[in-house]
């Protein structure tokens, strides 16, 4: 006797399709789940043999043999017990086999035949939604975020014998219909208006913002670099809903969804601790699961104390800043994540922390403070269009009631000339000043004649090199972007001079 | 009573109990090389291989908690040759403990039957 049903499992960032064979025949009585289960998948057994029996159905005494195609791909998660469990209620005839087959079946069972939730069902539901398939069947708790795939009817039924039920048209379930609203941006709680002073800073950030360049910011402790960085994504353009789908896509996989939120609205935010791995930053395991990088794609990175990191965290993190996304390697599985974030990095001066500040004296040697500067690798740097300084406030300055401009208000800029790029850039496929390359840069960043004489009297005085040169020119583009001019101004050159990363030179 | 006496005992009354409850006995104390099945029956078409363990007391554990792992692979193994043997490799199998309780004194019997208590992993 055989019956066939489907199921689904999580493949990277994406959901696939997986068919559930079952076959019962005579022989040593047993269960065998073959199609290269992982743990988590064989261990299903015992509760699948648990939830049918306290269900009140009968586990058929016969050799049960369970194949889960395609078998050349490593099924992880839970969520396969329930197509399982019905597949072997069909072989055994207590379903009529038929009725199975419309439905994808995705969720864990308790041993008591309760249906529980599992993470990375948006995925799935979207891969689901682009088959011919098209009715789903998952635990109550998933079944907001089975909605939002798309085009699919879903049942949250809360137990085994509701499904079965159901596939025996004795008591039919009802559609799940969409609770949230479809999708509304929700402002982050940190707003830039909370940080007294700074002005530079903030403008720096916002230039950053504008542009989506990474930014690195130096300061004594205290001074508010983690307050200002915090800040960051509430200036960052809003996500658009692709933007969200995607973040939520990576949120659900790494189980971090709450309930039946909907999709995920606010930009994220990661901090990871300085004690970090690599395969923490960038993911990793026997089937790789998505790292810090990933988590924060669309969203900021913020790396505090960057000297801090473990050189070999930083090095790894050069290729996911240069392509926006990471390919991860294993025995198992070769997986790409996506990873386009924004970059920022916050450190001192130096040891002590006060190198350059206007009141205390800094105590560290000369040799102290390159020994400090070179834990951070160049090539990384590199990769860091904007350099700021955050220096200590004056009492009178953050005691003052001066009230600055609120994110909102930002934003508006930052959106307004982030349409200005992304204009520009539609051609190269591109949306942001950060992304253009050589080629990029001199066919898009006209500038004034008097920009380009200071450009070239920036060039020869401070020695830039062909990077630094380029580097310059995509900041002072994002600046002019900002100022709503076609030609890059001598201003706005100088400004972002101002601007350029000089970590490296500036440490004596 | 020696273990012996004791457990063949309990492997008569269990014999009774199941005939009392239509099965057919068709073999006891099957023995091959891998091991021994105590009653080979059948009921309703399916082949039932049954383990008895008796016990006078329940100081050394319940007579079921006597049947380890190793002692159902013994089983398994011998119920797989006697299959061969009566060339009915195909039909429906079930592996059943029961436990019996014996009082030395009174002669009383209680017996708990296990069905489908075990089979291949």
């Amino acid at each position: 006797m055989f019956a066939q049903t489907f199921g689904a499992a999580t493949l990277g960032i994406n959901g696939a399709l997986i068919i559930v064979e079952v076959d019962i025949s005579n022989g040593l009585p047993g269960l065998d789940i073959v199609g290269l289960p992982d743990t988590a998948v064989k261990e299903s057994r015992e509760r699948v043999r648990a939830a049918i029996k306290n269900t009140g159905f009968e586990f058929p005494v016969r050799r049960i043999t369970v194949n889960l195609a395609p078998a050349d791909m490593r099924k992880d998660g839970s969520g396969l017990d329930l197509p399982i469990a019905v597949g072997i209620l069909a072989a055994s005839g207590q379903i009529d086999p038929e009725r199975c087959c419309r439905y994808v079946f995705i969720s864990e069972l308790s041993l008591e035949g309760k249906l529980r939730e599992i993470s990375g069902i948006l995925p799935m539901a979207a891969s689901i939604a682009e088959q011919e398939k098209c009715e789903v069947i998952v635990a109550p708790e998933n079944a907001q975020e089975a909605v939002f795939a798309g085009n699919l009817i879903v049942y949250a039924p809360k137990t085994l014998e509701e499904v079965v039920l159901h596939l025996r048209g004795e008591k039919l379930l009802e559609q799940v219909s969409k609770e949230c609203a479809p999708f509304s941006y929700c402002a982050s709680t940190d707003d830039l208006s909370e940080v007294q002073g700074q002005v530079v800073a903030k403008r720096a950030l916002e230039i950053a913002a504008t542009g989506g360049h990474n930014i690195l910011l130096v300061g004594p402790p205290g001074s508010g670099k983690t307050m200002l960085a915090k800040r960051l994504p509430s200036i960052l353009p809003t996500m658009t809903e692709q933007e969200a789908l995607e973040v939520t896509k990576i949120y659900s996989i790494a189980g971090l969804l709450k309930n039946n939120t909907g999709l995920v609205a606010v930009r994220p935010f990661r901090s990871p601790h300085h004690t970090i791995s690599d395969s923490g930053m960038i993911g990793g395991g026997r089937i790789p699961r998505p790292g810090e990088v990933t988590l924060s794609h669309h969203g900021v990175l913020f790396l505090d104390e960057l000297p801090e990191f473990p050189r070999q965290v930083l090095e790894v993190l050069r290729q996911p800043v240069e392509d926006g996304e990471v390919t991860i390697s294993r025995v198992n599985a070769s997986l790409s994540y996506p990873a386009n974030f924004m970059l920022v990095a916050a450190m001192n001066p130096c040891f002590c922390g006060f190198l350059g500040d206007s009141n205390r004296e800094c105590t560290c040697t000369v040799v102290d403070i390159r020994r400090y500067i070179k834990k951070i690798s160049g090539p990384l740097l590199d990769r860091i269009d904007i350099n700021i300084n955050v220096p200590r406030l004056e009492y009178s300055e953050f005691t003052a009631n001066k009230v600055g401009e609120t994110s909102a208000v930002v934003r508006q800029r930052v959106e307004a000339a982030r349409e200005r790029q992304r204009e520009r850039l539609r051609k190269y496929g591109l949306f942001a000043n950060s992304q253009m390359s050589h080629r990029h840069v001199k066919n898009t960043c006209l500038m004034t004649d008097e920009a380009q004489l200071l450009l070239e009297q920036a060039f020869e005085k401070m020695n830039l090199s062909a990077r630094g040169y380029d580097r310059v020119l995509k900041v002072a583009r994002s600046i002019a972007d900002l100022a709503g001019e076609d030609r890059i101004s001598a201003s706005a050159i100088a400004e972002a001079i101002h601007l350029r990363n000089n970590v490296k030179d500036s440490a004596i | 009573m020696t273990n012996i006496a004791l457990g063949d005992a309990g492997e008569k009354a269990v014999k009774d109990y199941l005939i009392l409850n239509g099965y057919k006995v068709l073999a006891t104390k099957y023995r091959t090389v891998t091991g021994e099945v105590d009653i080979i029956a059948k009921v309703k078409g399916t082949i039932v291989f049954i383990e008895v363990k008796t016990r006078s007391s329940n100081q050394y554990g319940s007579p079921a908690e006597a049947v380890t792992f190793s002692k159902q692979r013994k089983i398994i193994q011998t119920a797989l040759s006697y299959l061969k043997q009566t060339a009915q490799v195909d039909a429906p199998v079930r592996f059943d403990v029961v436990e019996v309780w014996m009082d030395l004194n009174g002669g009383r019997v209680r017996l708990n039957h296990i069905i489908n208590a075990f089979g291949e992993r």
